[in-house]
């Protein structure tokens, strides 16, 4: 009963009419934003972080956390209506809801996604109230070496799912994990990589590094295409979809909410790899393969539901060991931090409002997004027809100001810029910039641990392979590791991605 | 030996020179400490040679393996990053000695960079140009106030796009003055000058 009565401590937290107006703002902006192509939730977040200094935690992460699921329901918007995904996750709904809508089926396919998305949400909504606990209580036994291990575990699987080259992913995290050490040493008070400049004697502020490698890079990256978005739409009559598609699209329903649960708890997951992984999934399993890229409902429902579940399952980690998944709950920490809160397993016992408030909004938020969403399809289509030249400058202002406030020095914009160049260069020699930052996040708490496990060792590295725990992490790491280098699956995981990619 | 993929050669020259310089410049200026009780060089050296290792990975995988995808293309080469800083750096040297603020030394070089660019490196506009707008802004905040500052952003940045059309953009400005000056100034009350700190009557 434990979890029922927790339950109803988030429900209090989250339906107060504060929390609720947090909600709102969350999803419409995570709809907005996941409508729109070249504006990703992390940006976004990034750019929301210094004001969320001004809020209570709770609303901050509220709102936070419903732009991430927000955007995943505006991303297969864009995706059935236009063929551009808005959200990276929803590429692989291109393949089919566009097909659907210009067979005059954009209604059936954007209310399968919508049912989809909303019973994906309540399910893993359910998992993480259901799962957080335990494995909260078990990080709660963690010392120095076991904490250090997982923290080498959580980066490698990040490593292991992102795309491109493992090697350069490998060599972003040491390269995020080695900007995370400037700044004063916490145990000596030596100041290290500050060349005597007194802004950076707090270290490199982890807004203004996201803002930069997520913010003005990704415009750049977009300015440098020269494509003409071509706005197709159709107008969307009759929303509700047949007996048929609900009895052809239920199935592949739970399937996407099951793997997508599954995917999103790993390190690296989330939204993008569960999409990826049920649209497989549905064309593996179907008896008429040969519809899938034709139309295929199934194509759209298992997708969308498997992304957000992924989105919302990969608050896991995040909430219960303190580790990001991915970068969205790298920014996520960093809200936390902002706020002053040490991110861990300790969060759940020391503040449950926040804990299980944060939880029952998620599941009050994906409500907001069925109710809302469907009726203002009509308003965020014509959001579409705003050329990138009104947004971008637009998206600049605000990043700009955000990151001026955060300390009303120029010096900060200064980084964002620099990183901004970086971010782009990144973008360009193919080194993904979200690994950098998981270990720019996590560089401080690992040398931490690193210091504190070989101090209770007296100077023994293997203390990282005596302990089960520690040891056990340590060998799924390799494991990981090993099997990724194999060529065969290097070869299979190159294709996934290419094919993700088109 | 022929460079195969250009991605992997400098990705890997830029791995193992940032390896290099943390893991050089923490043996040189800080304890190393012992495994048992670690200096603060001990984690970043540490890190930093892994860093030049990993680097050395790509960049022999730049020699051995066929570059995919489509080729790489930077707008800008290392002669130009070089000048660009080295503006930066003389016009910041100089500000103070013709008696003028830190502010305006970067709003200077930041100038010559921007009309370097579109003079003799077009294709890098939208990279330089960004970059540069947020700068302006944020150095341009105390001097000229937050509507000199994104003016000079929003202009700027524009500039950087495909197509410019000084009424649009003016248009675009004028929003997005009044909507900073509402949600930020009013509604969140962040201390920021409104106008040119010169005039002192608003």
């Amino acid at each position: 009963m434990d979890l029922f009565h927790n339950l109803i401590l988030g429900f209090g937290v989250a339906i107060s009419p504060l929390n609720l107006l947090y909600a709102l703002i969350g999803v419409l902006l995570g709809t907005l934003i996941g409508v729109l192509p070249g504006v990703g939730p992390v940006a976004t977040i990034a750019m929301l972080l210094p004001i969320t200094f001004n809020l209570n935690p709770v609303s901050a992460l509220i709102m936070l956390a419903g732009i991430y699921y927000g955007a995943q329901y505006g991303g297969s918007t864009t995706a059935i209506l236009v063929n551009i995904p808005g959200e990276s996750s929803s590429v692989v709904t291109c393949l089919d809801g566009y097909q659907m809508a210009r067979q005059g089926r954009a209604g059936p396919a954007l209310a399968i996604a919508a049912i989809g998305s909303f019973f994906a949400g309540c399910v893993a909504t359910l998992i993480i109230a259901v799962a957080a606990p335990p494995l909260a209580e078990v990080a709660l036994k963690f010392g120095p070496s076991e904490y250090f291990s997982l923290m080498v575990f959580g980066l490698i699987a990040a490593t292991v799912l992102a795309r491109g080259s493992l090697v350069k992913a490998i060599a972003m995290v040491v390269f995020g994990l080695l900007l995370g050490l400037v700044g004063t040493d916490v145990n000596s008070g030596v100041l290290r990589f500050t060349f005597g400049i007194p802004e950076l004697s707090d270290g490199i502020g982890f807004v203004v590094v996201a803002m930069g490698m997520f913010g003005t890079a990704e415009i750049i990256a977009n300015l440098d295409l020269k494509d003409k978005r071509e706005v197709f739409l159709s107008k969307v009559t009759h929303l509700y979809p047949t007996k048929d598609d609900l009895k052809r699209s239920w199935a592949s329903i739970l399937r996407g909410t099951a793997l997508g649960s599954c995917l999103g708890i790993l390190p690296g997951g989330g939204a993008l790899l569960s999409s990826f992984g049920a649209y497989t999934l549905e064309k593996k399993l179907s008896s008429h393969p040969e519809q899938f890229g034709k139309g295929a409902i199934e194509g759209v429902a298992g997708p969308e539901s498997a992304n957000n579940a992924g989105a919302q399952t990969s608050f896991i980690p995040m909430l219960t060991l303190g580790i990001p998944g991915n970068a969205v709950m790298a920014l996520m920490i960093g809200a936390l931090m902002i706020q002053g809160i040490a991110p861990g397993p300790q969060v759940m016992n020391e503040k449950p409002d926040l804990f299980w408030g944060l939880i029952a909004s998620m599941w009050v938020g994906n409500l907001m997004l069925v109710v809302l969403n469907l009726p203002m399809i009509g308003m965020w289509v014509k959001l579409l027809t705003v050329p990138y030249r009104y947004l971008f400058p637009s998206i600049l202002v605000f990043m700009a100001i955000g990151v001026f406030s955060l300390s009303n020095n120029p010096f900060d914009v200064l980084i964002m810029a620099v990183f901004g160049v970086l971010g782009y260069v990144c973008v360009k020699l193919e080194c993904e910039p979200a690994p950098m930052i998981l270990g720019f996040i996590l560089g401080p708490l690992m040398e931490e641990n690193l210091r504190r496990a070989m101090l209770l060792s007296r100077g023994d590295p293997f203390v990282f392979f005596q302990k089960p725990i520690s040891l056990g992490f340590m060998v799924a790491s390799a494991i990981l590791l090993i099997i990724v280098a194999l060529p065969a699956i290097r070869a299979k995981r190159e294709d996934a991605f290419a094919e993700e990619s088109k | 030996m022929r460079i195969k993929s250009p991605k992997d050669f400098w990705a890997g020259l830029m791995f193992i020179g940032t390896g290099l310089f943390f893991a050089v410049w923490s043996y040189a200026f800080y304890q190393m400490g012992t495994a048992v009780r670690m200096g603060p060089a001990y984690f970043p050296f540490v890190l930093g040679g892994l860093m030049v290792f990993l680097g050395a990975l790509v960049l022999i995988e730049g020699f051995v393996f066929e570059g995919t995808g489509e080729p790489l293309r930077l707008p800008f080469n290392i002669i130009d990053l070089i000048i660009a800083i080295a503006v930066f750096a003389v016009l910041l040297e100089l500000a103070p000695r013709v008696g003028l603020s830190v502010d305006w030394g970067m709003i200077a070089a930041s100038a010559v960079v921007s009309v370097l660019t579109v003079l003799f490196r077009p294709e890098a506009k939208a990279l330089v140009l960004i970059s540069v707008a947020c700068l302006v802004y944020g150095y341009s905040m105390k001097p000229l106030g937050l509507v000199g500052a994104t003016a000079a952003l929003v202009f700027i940045s524009a500039y950087g796009g495909h197509e410019f059309k000084w009424k649009e953009v003016f248009v675009l400005f004028i929003v997005l003055i009044l909507f900073s000056y509402l949600v930020f100034v009013k509604g969140l009350t962040l201390p920021f000058p409104m106008c040119p700190a010169a005039f002192s009557f608003c």
